[in-house]
């Protein structure tokens, strides 16, 4: 996936100016940032769930625009907030609308196979019958997860996933990221807020500011001292713990 | 022990069904059969000339209005919200009006039953969907702006259509009033052929977007996420709600509560997420509210009380429990 020259503007204010940047294939890019420098809506351009007002988004060998709906979301899964579902939905049923791209609302048996997988995976079988709104966040977010495999996508898009979970369940999502990149082979892009999880769990990190990519690089190269001055106006103390750097700020 | 879980929920629903169906002919022969003088053929005859065309009118108002709020309140993401509140009706009363005011009640536009329905129909059709399509997509599915703005609407609509009624021949006012203010005892019986054909057709239509309703129903992000042509699908879905409305108001006329009740209700005893069966359970329930109701409202209170009144005071005190107790679900 390529990305050129991005631009969005609410109003006359430009939250999105310019961005560039090329995805990685089958690595973690994590987008990090101060709040409105444009990381989300960056992401809502790639997922194509915001309109872009100008620039191009290359993916695969056309524009995103010109994919069909359908064809792309075999190749694409956006995660985002806020999804709460009303319906009276299990797990299982949840997990099973992964496959809405390919077979509609009739699972073949490959698919069933498919959607076992995910459930297996993501280990649900427990709590595959439980209506979604019955669940603790953390479940329901797995089920969620579960969903995405099922849909069995290369690229998996997550908006900031680890909001409103604890410690556990939100360095449990971060593991399930890296196991989805290195285990499946997916390609993972992220919104994160916290910078920890960022360099620790991602190969690139791209930051923001103002609008515009302030850097972008390995975890190493955006991780350091200056770099992250820069972006958050805030001093940093750097850690090497585990060969990661562990940023500290107070 | 899931799989055990699996059959109990599907023989629940089953018996779910089973109750529903055998409410509803209870309700249907009951209604047809209650004081209709069997053992007199010609009066039970006439009897049941009478009481049919306002059966069928009450069974073609259920599923419409039934298949409307389903598909309204999963578009919208909200299970409190009806099409009614919205000013759909008055939207439509308001093009009636509209039409008799512009070509007279002496045009075969107005004077053909099927011909004036049609036109209600397209005119509805047109306006309606562009005016909540943009709503919509303005608000960007803001639950609350778009309540707003549906009450701003309606009561506008309502206006423009009362200053109409002003300035018009009172000939044609008296002429207008029969037509718009249709009741259960006053069904548009001319038109239940149309009416019928025209809803099989929306049903043909939607046909395809009702499976996709299924994850419409997960918002907007969920729905594009899972390869759904969001507004494209949204819109079709909008024409058929309005065409709904419109067939609805035309046979019975506005029901406000009825909706939200049936919908609601539906959803509570499927215990389903797939739209198919919310919105057949839904227009089932519609026809045992509807049809049980006229009958004690014939034959208990002597048509002293409408139907409609049951169904806007059982409404009313349904809608303050949803609202009151249903937090948590409702968001």
């Amino acid at each position: 996936m390529n990305v050129q020259d991005l631009i969005k503007n609410y109003g006359s204010k430009t939250v999105v100016d310019e961005v560039s940047f090329q995805v990685p294939k089958g690595k973690v890019l994590s987008l990090i940032g101060p709040n409105g420098a444009g990381k989300s809506t960056v992401m809502g351009m790639i997922s194509r769930l915001v309109a872009r007002d100008a620039g191009i988004i290359h993916f695969e060998d056309k524009d995103l625009n010109k994919w069909k709906s359908k064809e792309l979301a075999k190749k694409l899964a956006i995660l985002t907030q806020h999804n709460n579902v009303q319906l009276k939905l299990t797990v299982r049923e949840l997990v099973s609308f992964g496959r809405f791209p390919y077979s509609g609302s009739h699972l073949t048996k490959e698919d069933k196979e498919i959607v076992d997988k995910a459930i297996a995976y993501m280990e649900l079988e427990s709590i595959e019958d439980r209506f979604i709104d019955e669940l603790s966040g953390g479940q329901r977010q797995r089920a969620y997860i579960a969903m995405v495999i099922a849909q069995d996508t290369d690229y998996i898009l997550f908006d900031e996933p680890t909001n409103n979970l604890d410690i556990y369940h939100a360095s449990n999502l971060m593991r399930m990221v890296r196991r989805l990149c290195d285990e499946l082979g997916k390609t993972v892009i992220l919104v994160l807020h916290e910078i920890n999880y960022a360099a620790f769990y991602s190969d690139y990190v791209c930051a923001f500011a103002d609008g515009k990519i302030a850097k972008f690089g390995t975890v190493e190269e955006v991780i350091n001292k200056e770099c992250l001055h820069d972006i958050y106006k805030v001093d940093f103390e750097i850690i090497n713990v585990k060969g990661k750097p562990l940023s500290v700020y107070y | 022990m899931s799989n055990e879980e699996r059959k109990k929920r599907r023989r629940r629903n089953r018996t779910v069904y089973l109750i529903l169906i055998i409410s509803v002919l209870a309700s249907v022969v009951g209604y047809l059969l209650f004081n209709s003088y069997l053992s007199k053929p010609k009066l039970f005859q006439y009897i049941l000339g009478l009481r049919l065309p306002t059966l069928v009118c009450m069974v073609i108002a259920a599923v419409a209005i039934g298949a409307a709020t389903l598909i309204f309140q999963s578009i919208v993401n909200n299970q409190i919200v009806t099409p009614a509140l919205l000013g759909m009706n008055s939207i439509y009363t308001f093009l009636h009006t509209a039409v008799v005011f512009v070509v007279g009640t002496g045009s075969p536009l107005y004077l053909n039953p099927n011909l004036s329905f049609c036109v209600d129909l397209i005119t509805m059709g047109i306006v309606a969907t562009l005016v909540y399509w943009y709503l919509f997509k303005k608000t960007g599915h803001n639950i609350l702006y778009i309540m707003l703005i549906g009450t701003v609407l309606s009561s506008f609509f309502g206006s423009i259509q009362s200053s109409m009624i002003r300035i018009m021949e009172p000939d044609e006012y008296d002429t207008l009033l029969t037509t718009l203010v249709a009741d259960f005892n006053n069904v548009n019986g001319e038109i239940i052929t149309i009416a019928i054909v025209c809803l099989l057709l929306i049903g043909i239509f939607l046909i395809p977007d009702l499976r996709q309703l299924d994850v419409i129903a997960m918002g907007r992000n969920q729905a594009i996420n899972l390869g759904v042509d969001y507004d494209h699908a949204i819109r079709r879905l909008l024409f058929g709600v309005v065409l709904c409305i419109a067939v609805a108001t035309a046979t019975i006329g506005p029901v406000s509560f009825l909706g939200l009740i049936v919908a609601n209700l539906s959803r509570q005893i499927m215990k389903t997420y797939k739209h198919t069966h919310l919105i057949f359970g839904a227009s089932l329930l519609g026809m045992i509210a509807l049809v049980g109701g006229q009958m004690i409202s014939q034959h208990i209170f002597h048509f002293t009380v409408p139907v409609s009144t049951f169904v806007t005071i059982g409404g009313g005190i349904y809608f303050l429990y949803l609202l009151l107790y249903k937090k948590g679900a409702n968001s």
